[in-house]
């Protein structure tokens, strides 16, 4: 059946009026600004699948907490998740639908720093904001355009911290032993620059990341005598390297970052074999206040520094946008730091702001992880580190640098 | 410490881990003529099947391995029967590669089941014996002991069984066999069993020197493929000289290479025979 509709000449000329004074209104008004879209790319699965799911989580408590207030630039937030598997090949694939497919402005919560330097050409080639955890000097060089930022200390920092923590050790004969990774061979560098500035030696030996018994590496490093090894792997080689230099009978010191000698090594391995173990990290501020809304949106009373960041990035990328009143990468890039850093009031959280830039207000906002303050390559300026000690078992405060 | 003999007996105790699941991958080619490839993670299953086994219902680890080659065996017969089968008809490279998307889905249904953490096996980890300068791991002594007595009954029971007549025949000729009235499919399937049990239990032994998680399988999938190719694709006593071969040729390796090339050894291996000697150390040649 047909249905006809007639319409009237009142009704024409009412339309007609209605579309043209819509023509007239300034483009500001007609135009409603494209929502905010984020896109979450923690690593679920792989290496990095002990912290992918909180640190998504972080990200999605933030923008449900921007969303349950209107969300920003009138509209709510959207956000898309992807997995990197820890694999770089994967970690590309994500990338490209969340950018092409999905049409996301920002990327957040790249962890392994070879996935950041795979995934971070495909942000900055189609101006879409990278926000990663990833440590590897060489990432923050790339020429990214500004389109990164990081909430890691670097591997250079991280390095020096934990070199010169064996040296006030007493370490004499150091040594580094780690996968193939970004940071192996800057690592290796600045540790040996530290062992020259304070006469200690210094060996190295990277090996091939996915192998089941490091037996032979072992008893090639220990052929040099060392008294204190840095451990510069991940949780899975680490397990294994551990063990390994256990049963070679290994009795000098050894400190692993505690991305690496984690929770799940902890459980994985007998007491005996981690007892003394040094760990190090870049700690969140704990204390803060933006550090009890994590452990609120995540329900635990220890916070990662990872999905310390990634809440970090969620706040970062929503007041940039709201700062500059748009919703693209470019918007973002360009307004980051003026959220970030300055004179503007101090806020921990992304509602808070953006009440104070909807009054025409500035804001500097500190975070969970740290101050959150970055230089021009966007890496940030200052953290604090935490030197734990594994007692019986359990990771125990040794000295906050 | 003198390196090189030292890394002639870690190459010899890691070949010794490498065999049971080529053994298992090669028997598969023999009477099913495609290299199957979900090996790696049914070794992963394996060996989380004797976790579960060990830790979660307190068995020795003896019992243990015989729950992962239960489990590892059925896992695989099952996934053969219902994944693999069907593409047979299609040739053995699609027949491969559809064992490559199985592993995935296999290492990813584990995730599901148990998380992406490292676990490890109820056990003590012991410092290693000495002797002249020379270091052996007793859990090394251990799985070498486990690994030879399975190895001697596999052999016992291929080289005097009816089985094993059966199997030899299916894998010479099918058509013949079936003629001859051999039950093929059974003997096949019982073949696959027997060698993804083997693969369960290679899974288990690499993880009671090490700790487990879901990519355990596909971390030694290269070696245990080079293994087999160098053997001989096919030949049971080929993958257990082309384990020992891969095995020290990968820790000799250190001599000469840095360590981040060690894998590089299997890829040569395998590019070194496909050249000088298709048919592998022990395979026959094929007409």
């Amino acid at each position: 059946m047909h249905k006809t509709f007639h319409v009237r000449r009142r009704q024409f000329l009412a339309g007609t009026a209605a579309g043209a004074s819509l023509l007239a209104m300034p483009a500001i008004v007609r135009a409603q600004p494209a929502a905010l879209r984020i896109g979450t790319l923690t690593p679920l699965t792989g290496a990095g699948g002990n912290y992918g799911p909180s640190m998504r989580d972080a990200i999605v408590g933030v923008v449900d907490a921007v969303n349950g207030a209107g969300g920003v630039l009138g509209q709510p937030i959207e956000i898309i998740s992807e997995d990197t598997q820890t694999s770089p090949e994967a970690a590309v694939r994500a990338a490209r639908k969340l950018v092409d497919l999905d049409g996301v402005s920002a990327v957040m919560g790249t962890w392994a720093s070879a996935v950041t330097t795979a995934v971070a050409p495909v942000c900055w080639e189609s101006a879409r904001m990278l926000f990663t955890v990833s440590g590897a000097d060489s990432i923050t060089q790339l020429p990214h355009m500004g389109y990164i930022i990081r909430t890691q200390p670097n591997s250079q920092l991280q390095i020096r911290v934990a070199a010169e923590f064996m040296i006030a050790q007493g370490a004499q004969r150091m040594a580094w032993i780690g996968p193939q990774t970004p940071f192996a061979e800057s690592s290796i560098a600045i540790m040996a620059e530290v062992a020259a500035a304070n006469g200690a030696s210094m060996e190295s030996l990277i090996y091939e990341a996915d192998k089941t018994s490091y037996r032979s590496e072992v008893d090639q490093i220990m052929a040099g005598d060392p008294d204190f090894l840095l451990l510069g792997g991940y949780a899975t080689d680490t397990t294994v390297l551990l063990r390994d230099l256990y049963q070679a009978g290994y009795e000098g010191g050894m400190i692993g970052p505690a991305y690496a000698v984690n929770q799940s090594v902890l459980d994985a391995l007998p007491a005996e074999v981690l007892e003394g173990v040094f760990t190090w990290e870049g700690t969140p501020d704990i204390g803060s206040g933006a550090y009890a809304r994590v452990q609120e949106i995540l329900g635990v009373d220890v916070v990662d520094p990872y999905s310390a960041q990634t809440y970090d990035h969620a706040n970062l990328c929503i007041l940039a946008a709201a700062a500059a009143s748009g919703a693209s990468g470019e918007a973002i890039r360009d307004a980051v730091r003026t959220i970030s850093q300055g004179d503007g009031e101090a806020v921990d959280n992304a509602l808070d702001g953006l009440e104070i830039l909807a009054a025409g207000g500035a804001v500097n906002y500190t975070g969970a992880s740290g101050p959150c303050d970055f230089t021009e390559i966007g890496d940030i300026t200052g953290t604090q580190f935490l030197i734990k000690r594994i007692e019986g078992g359990a990771a125990v405060d040794f000295e906050r640098i | 410490m003198e390196l090189v003999p030292q890394l002639i007996i870690n190459g010899l105790l890691y070949g010794s881990l490498l065999a049971l699941p080529a053994i298992g991958f090669t028997t598969i080619f023999a009477v099913l003529r495609f290299p199957n490839f979900s090996v790696a993670s049914i070794a992963t299953i394996g060996a989380f099947a004797a976790l579960v086994a060990n830790v979660d219902l307190g068995l020795p680890i003896i019992a243990s391995v015989a729950v992962a080659f239960l489990v590892a065996g059925a896992v695989g017969v099952a996934t053969d029967k219902i994944v693999l089968q069907p593409m047979r008809p299609y040739g053995a490279l699609t027949t491969a590669i559809a064992s490559i998307a199985l592993t995935v889905v296999l290492e990813n249904m584990v995730r599901f089941g148990f998380g992406n953490d490292i676990r490890g096996y109820d056990l003590p980890i012991l410092r290693d014996w000495r002797f002249w300068g020379i270091r052996v791991g007793p859990q090394q002594v251990e799985n070498l002991i486990v690994s030879a007595a399975v190895m001697t009954a596999l052999f016992l029971f291929l080289r005097f069984g009816r089985f094993g007549k059966a199997m030899r025949a299916v894998a010479d000729n099918p058509q013949l066999a079936l003629l001859k009235g051999i039950p093929t499919e059974r003997v096949t399937q019982l073949a696959v069993f027997i060698a993804m049990g083997l693969v369960g239990i290679g899974g288990v032994l690499q993880g009671l020197g090490t700790a487990i998680d879901p990519l355990t399988g596909f971390r030694f999938i290269l070696s245990i493929f080079a293994a087999a190719v160098v053997g001989g694709l096919g030949s049971i006593p080929g993958a257990v000289a082309g384990a020992f071969v891969i095995g020290i040729g990968e820790e000799l390796s250190l001599v000469v290479l840095d360590a981040t090339y060690k894998s590089t050894v299997g890829f040569f291996a395998i590019l070194l025979v496909l050249t000088l000697r298709p048919q592998g150390l022990l395979g026959r040649k094929r007409a």
